[in-house]
């Protein structure tokens, strides 16, 4: 990437750590505001506890409602992290350093979010316990791990705890900067504690690098197990029509990916927006990720496509019928229509102008279509599917959620804007060691005229080579 | 060589020098037209000799069969052959493609090795075709991703509609061998420019001068091949899927009735690329190694690929097991009787010994850092794949030939008729029962009366004739291929040299990489 | 006898790498000098030996740990309530598999943290001889020694053309 600016060690620490150390004015009140939606949320939560699930619109046959799609899509949101930092770190690709923090404090929060919906949906959330955890010992009753509700608290619980530490690891090196850098001297203290006394000798960095590239070699394996277990929560029922699908796994990841590298753009857009990063995220990076979403949304469109092949393949006639209900009356089928527009049809095309590409407004705005239509997937396949449930055709019912539910929904939205914000105010959310780096171990080539970037290359360590001579 | 130097518009950017000279420009194209000029050595001609001539009894085998029978149930190995060449050769390409379009370097040394694969597509052609014959048509009622309708009309409209299967496969089959081959072109002109250029008079200079079509090295040149590359590349990939699709469908799962599995076009499609990577690794162990290309094939491929290779394990097993677990959870007695014919029926040690070979070793043995930086591991790892490759073409292959030679023909010759309204099964179940012919087959009634063999087929003589005798054709061919075309791609290598560089960096000596896009 | 650290800044790499050879010469060995930075250097930049870590057994034992966990929690759980449900056996390990999988990686996650904690000899609970000024691109090179050799190694770092004055600190 040409498009570089290069900084001083000096220059990226005041300049990163800027917003930390310092209250931006706009921070309070956007602080206040996600709050109050946060407390509205919650507020609405204790309510619906207080009166039972009758207050939401779930009802026979349709028992996953919104709760459950929000649900899939923050789980889907999720994966963009390790998509991001995983894959790109073990590719060794350049353009990785100034987001990858982000998108990985970014599957924090929307696991956490993604954890809300299904926890309030069983109305007695500390119920929850009994599914998961063998403890009753007096009763002699044992979770059902037969159950896919055991494997999935198993996987979202697995990936929860494995990318906290992957990001409390990554962000070791950064909180010793913080600690060199604050002004205070309880936040001083803090930061100190936090870094565990990090001072940077070789042996500290070379553990963070192996660190780095180990970690995603084994959060890989589960990023890719976690979508696929959420997706068998549905899929390994038979007798809901739509549902029962074996692409479902992957068709649940690769959905995974579209929306959360979307996600990813957004987030790129938006910190150079709030934060002014653009010294550090430069149109080159708006460029690669959208040739990457280019690949990511193709795919997607082809899993699509074979999942309606193989529905329309059975010739079952409540197979049949389903995508009918789907495609065809109202709301479905507008709300259909505006998904494969919204995830597909507007923003390929955009994306395939390099123009367009290196936009940050553009890729915000067609970022935000995609997730608005993969939040509309998730919602045609839990509900219209759920409608046909029951066979007999005077328990068919349909769907519209209550306030309560959309109240809840909300919350999860604003609880992980909320939770960025104050992330970003205690920690960088540009990884500044990482940064460093990079700016360190940049070259130039000239080749005639033309100056071409160039990065030092670690292959292999020297003695496999030695060993292949002799 | 490095020299830190500044230049007042990239203020704390050193500039690097790289090995751009006439002189090492000159050293890659020598010493490669030295090993190329060679006509090859006495040992690569009694190689090929042998791979020659089984390739000529394979192809009295071929004729042989295709003479003799038409019975789709005694095609399942023929079948597995077919699918077994469109799985590695027509994957391999994708070696090159791939990291051409991410920009990886380490791919520059053996992008040519993985293209001539793509040749090998004509071979696989020849294999093709008689499949069309033995492959029923959609009149009899079977199943096919077309939904099939009384036609009437002009001649050619109930044929279109009749065999529209055959005819789409057809036309991506051979729209991607085109493909690869005019993308092995575009990418070879340039390398056969240098021999038009350089090498002695003689066949190869005539026929380099002819392919080479006046490629002067113009910038416009230059810039037209690498966006035909580009566009080129994609195509081939998406048309990969895309026939991968269409044979996993229409040669395989519409056969088997109750086998409804959405993914399985994504697995069939995964083993090609897992294939065309064992078979790019075999292949460039044996022309560094075992043949003169030492010096331009070194660890780094091995390591780059074998790190590929292990990805690729590893989403094998995920693959099955999405599959497996949906049929095995539902107890739905169509899936169990799925699960039984593929996974632990009378295939089972197939299966199981696929599982190794395809799975399990790369995998425990991959994950060791020294035999995954090491130039034998990833080679052996490959031949292990690529035995458990042929054991799953075989696998799903030959047991569903084996259903479809029951279902398909002998039902119609039974009077019985396949009909849209009625699940499959359930006429496969009324008019089967009375045949004598199904002794072999054990109706469980249970499973919808779903035909679930009893006992695995075995390969015949001529099968086993076939097999070895086109697998050593694609190899043979191969082979004759290098002799004109150069199996390490120079041009690129030349590239190479503008953007890398060995750099003292204070006491460490390091790589410098460019990328200049 | 009491050991005492002591620290050096230097600007340029070059100065850094000659302070290691100064501190070599004068007698230090590998263990006893260390360099600080504030980001990642290519390896032997500095002429540093390559530090020696186990952190890939790290998660082979997590494997093993999560895996034997899981392996309990699963079959002892359907063992002690054994009710069939939806036809498949008491202890059916397609099922099974997806809680052994999911343990065992987390089992390898976890212990892989304790590791590169533990192999990066963190927590440290003194920070001996530092400087701040090594998060902002100075380069440190520290000797942590006996008390009676300190003034030998102030000697050797000094000689390569240090920022500003020694810093000392104790162990």
């Amino acid at each position: 990437m040409l498009e570089h600016t290069q900084l001083t060690d000096k220059e990226l620490n005041d300049e990163l750590l800027r917003d930390i150390l310092t209250m931006p004015k706009w921070w309070l009140p956007a602080v206040l505001f996600l709050a109050a939606i946060v407390i509205t949320g919650y507020s609405a939560f204790g309510y619906m506890v207080f009166n039972g699930l009758g207050v939401t619109g779930l009802n026979r046959p349709v028992f996953w409602g919104f709760f459950i799609a929000n649900f899939v899509f923050w789980i889907g949101i999720s994966h963009a992290g390790i998509m991001i930092s995983a894959i790109l770190r073990l590719t060794q690709a350049e353009w990785r350093r100034p987001i990858t923090r982000a998108a990985e404090v970014m599957t924090l929060f929307s696991l956490a979010a993604a954890l809300h919906t299904p926890l309030f949906h069983v109305g007695r959330p500390w119920r929850v316990f009994y599914w998961i955890f063998p403890y009753d010992f007096s009763r002699g009753i044992w979770p059902n791990v037969k159950s896919p509700f055991v494997w999935d608290p198993s996987a979202v619980g697995t990936y929860l705890i494995a990318s906290t530490l992957f990001v409390i690891v990554c962000l070791i090196p950064d909180l010793a900067i913080l600690r060199d850098r604050a002004k205070n001297k309880i936040t001083k203290f803090i930061y100190a504690q936090l870094c565990l006394g990090f001072r940077g000798t070789t042996r500290q960095w070379k553990l963070q690098i192996v660190a780095g590239i180990l970690l995603s070699a084994l959060v890989l394996p589960i990023f890719v197990s976690v979508h696929t277990v959420v997706s068998w929560d549905f899929a390994v029922l038979i007798g809901t029509e739509g549902w029962r699908s074996t692409i479902f796994g992957p068709y649940f990841i690769i959905g995974a990916v579209h929306s959360g590298v979307s996600a990813v753009a957004m987030l790129m857009a938006l910190s150079v927006w709030i934060y002014g990063l653009q010294n550090y995220i430069k149109p080159d990076h708006f460029d690669a990720i959208a040739r990457l979403l280019i690949v990511v949304a193709t795919t997607w469109f082809f899993f699509f496509f074979l999942e309606w092949v193989w529905a329309m393949f059975t010739l079952e006639s409540p197979e049949i019928a389903l995508r009918e209900l789907q495609v065809g009356p109202w709301p479905w089928g507008p709300l259909f229509l505006i998904f494969v527009i919204t995830s597909f049809v507007i923003p390929v095309p955009l994306w395939m102008f390099r123009r367009f590409r290196r936009s940050a407004a553009i890729m915000f705005f067609t970022t935000i279509l995609v997730n608005i239509g993969m939040w509309l997937e998730r919602f045609l396949i839990v509900i219209p599917s759920l409608m046909r449930r029951s066979h007999l055709t005077f328990d068919w019912g349909s769907y519209s959620p209550s306030l309560i539910e959309i109240l809840i929904v909300t919350e999860t939205f604003a609880f992980v804007a909320l939770g960025m914000l104050l992330f970003a105010k205690a920690f960088p959310l540009v990884p500044i060691f990482d940064m460093k780096e990079g700016m360190r171990n940049r070259h130039l080539i000239k080749v005639g005229r033309r100056v071409i970037p160039a990065t030092i290359r670690e292959g292999l360590p020297h003695h496999y080579y030695n060993k292949e001579h002799h | 060589m490095a020299t830190r130097t500044f230049d007042d518009k990239y203020p704390g950017q050193p500039f690097v020098q790289t090995d751009n000279s006439l002189e090492s420009r000159k050293e890659l194209s020598d010493k490669f037209l030295g090993i190329y000029n060679d006509t090859g050595s006495q040992r690569f001609w009694q190689i090929s000799v042998i791979f020659g001539v089984l390739f000529g009894i394979g192809l009295l085998g071929y004729f042989w069969k295709i003479f003799a029978t038409k019975d789709p149930g005694d095609f399942g190995y023929y079948a597995a052959l077919f699918s077994f060449l469109m799985t590695t050769s027509a994957g391999a390409p994708m070696v090159a493609i791939g990291p051409r379009i991410a920009n990886a370097h380490w791919r520059r040394s053996i992008s040519r090795v993985a293209e001539i694969w793509t040749l090998i597509g004509t071979v696989n052609l020849i294999v093709f075709l008689p499949l069309l014959w033995v492959m029923p048509s959609l009149d009899n009622g079977r199943r096919s991703l077309v939904f099939y309708w009384e036609a009437k009309g002009d001649w050619w409209f109930p044929f279109l509609i009749k065999f529209s299967g055959h005819i789409w496969t057809t036309v991506s089959i051979i729209t991607l061998i085109v493909l690869g081959i005019v993308l092995l072109w575009v990418s070879v002109m340039p390398d056969l420019a240098l021999i038009r250029d350089n090498a002695p008079d003689g066949w190869r200079k005539k026929w380099a001068s002819r392919l080479s079509r006046g490629w002067i090295g113009s910038s416009w040149q230059w810039n037209w091949q690498r966006h035909r590359m580009g566009t080129l590349g994609a195509l081939y990939f998406m048309m990969l899927v895309l026939t991968h699709f269409f044979i996993s469908t229409e040669f395989l799962m519409v056969h088997v009735p109750g086998w409804i599995d959405s993914l399985y076009p994504i697995t069939h499609a995964h083993n090609a690329l897992q294939g065309g990577v064992a078979t790019v690794m075999l292949t460039m162990f044996v022309v560094s190694r075992i043949g003169p290309y030492r010096h331009y094939i070194s660890l780094d491929q091995f390591h780059g690929l074998g790190k590929l290779l292990l990805a690729l394990s590893l989403l094998w097993f995920w693959f099955w097991f999405c599959s497996f677990m949906i049929f095995w959870y539902g107890k739905k007695p169509s899936e169990q009787a799925i699960l039984k014919l593929f996974v632990h029926g009378p295939y089972f040690p197939v299966f199981l010994a696929e599982f190794f070979f395809v799975f399990f070793i790369p995998w425990w043995t991959m994950v060791w850092n020294p035999v995954r930086r090491s130039v034998w591991g990833p080679a052996i790892i490959a031949i292990s794949v690529l035995i458990g490759t042929f054991l799953d073409r075989v696998r799903m292959y030959v047991s569903t030939w084996d259903v479809a030679g029951i279902s398909a023909d002998k039902l119609a010759a039974n009077g019985g008729q396949f009909s849209d309204e009625y699940p499959r099964n359930m006429m496969l179940n009324m008019t089967i029962l009375d045949d004598p012919a199904f002794d072999r087959i054990m109706i469980i009634k249970n499973f919808e009366g779903l035909p679930v063999p009893t006992s695995a087929v075995l390969p015949t003589a001529i099968d086993g004739v076939i097999i070895l005798g086109f697998v050593s054709g694609a190899v043979f061919l191969y082979m004759m291929a290098s002799r004109l075309i150069p199996v390490i791609n120079i041009w690129e290598q030349k590239e190479l040299l503008l953007y890398n560089a060995e750099v003292q960096f204070h006491r460490a000596k390091v790589k410098v990489m460019g990328k200049p896009r | 006898m009491a050991k005492r650290s002591v620290l050096g800044l230097y600007i340029e790499e070059d100065s850094a790498a000659d302070a290691l050879d100064h501190l070599r010469d004068a007698g230090f060995e590998d263990h006893e000098y260390e360099i600080l930075t504030g980001t990642p250097y290519p390896e032997g930049t500095f002429g540093e030996a390559e530090p020696q870590h186990h952190l890939y057994r790290w998660p082979i034992f997590g494997a093993l740990t999560g895996f034997t966990i899981s392996l309990f929690y699963t079959s002892i759980t359907q063992a002690a309530y054994p009710l069939l449900t939806g036809g498949k056996p008491v202890l059916a390990i397609p099922a099974m598999l997806v809680i052994l999988y999911e343990l065992t990686m987390l089992g390898a996650v976890i212990f892989t943290i304790i590791g590169i904690i533990f192999e990066s000899r963190l927590p440290r609970f003194f920070m001996g001889a530092y400087s701040e000024k090594i998060t902002e691109g100075y380069i440190g090179v520290t000797v942590t020694t006996d008390e009676d050799r300190t003034d030998k190694a102030e000697e050797a770092l000094k000689k390569a053309g240090i920022d500003g004055e020694i810093i000392r600190g104790w162990e």
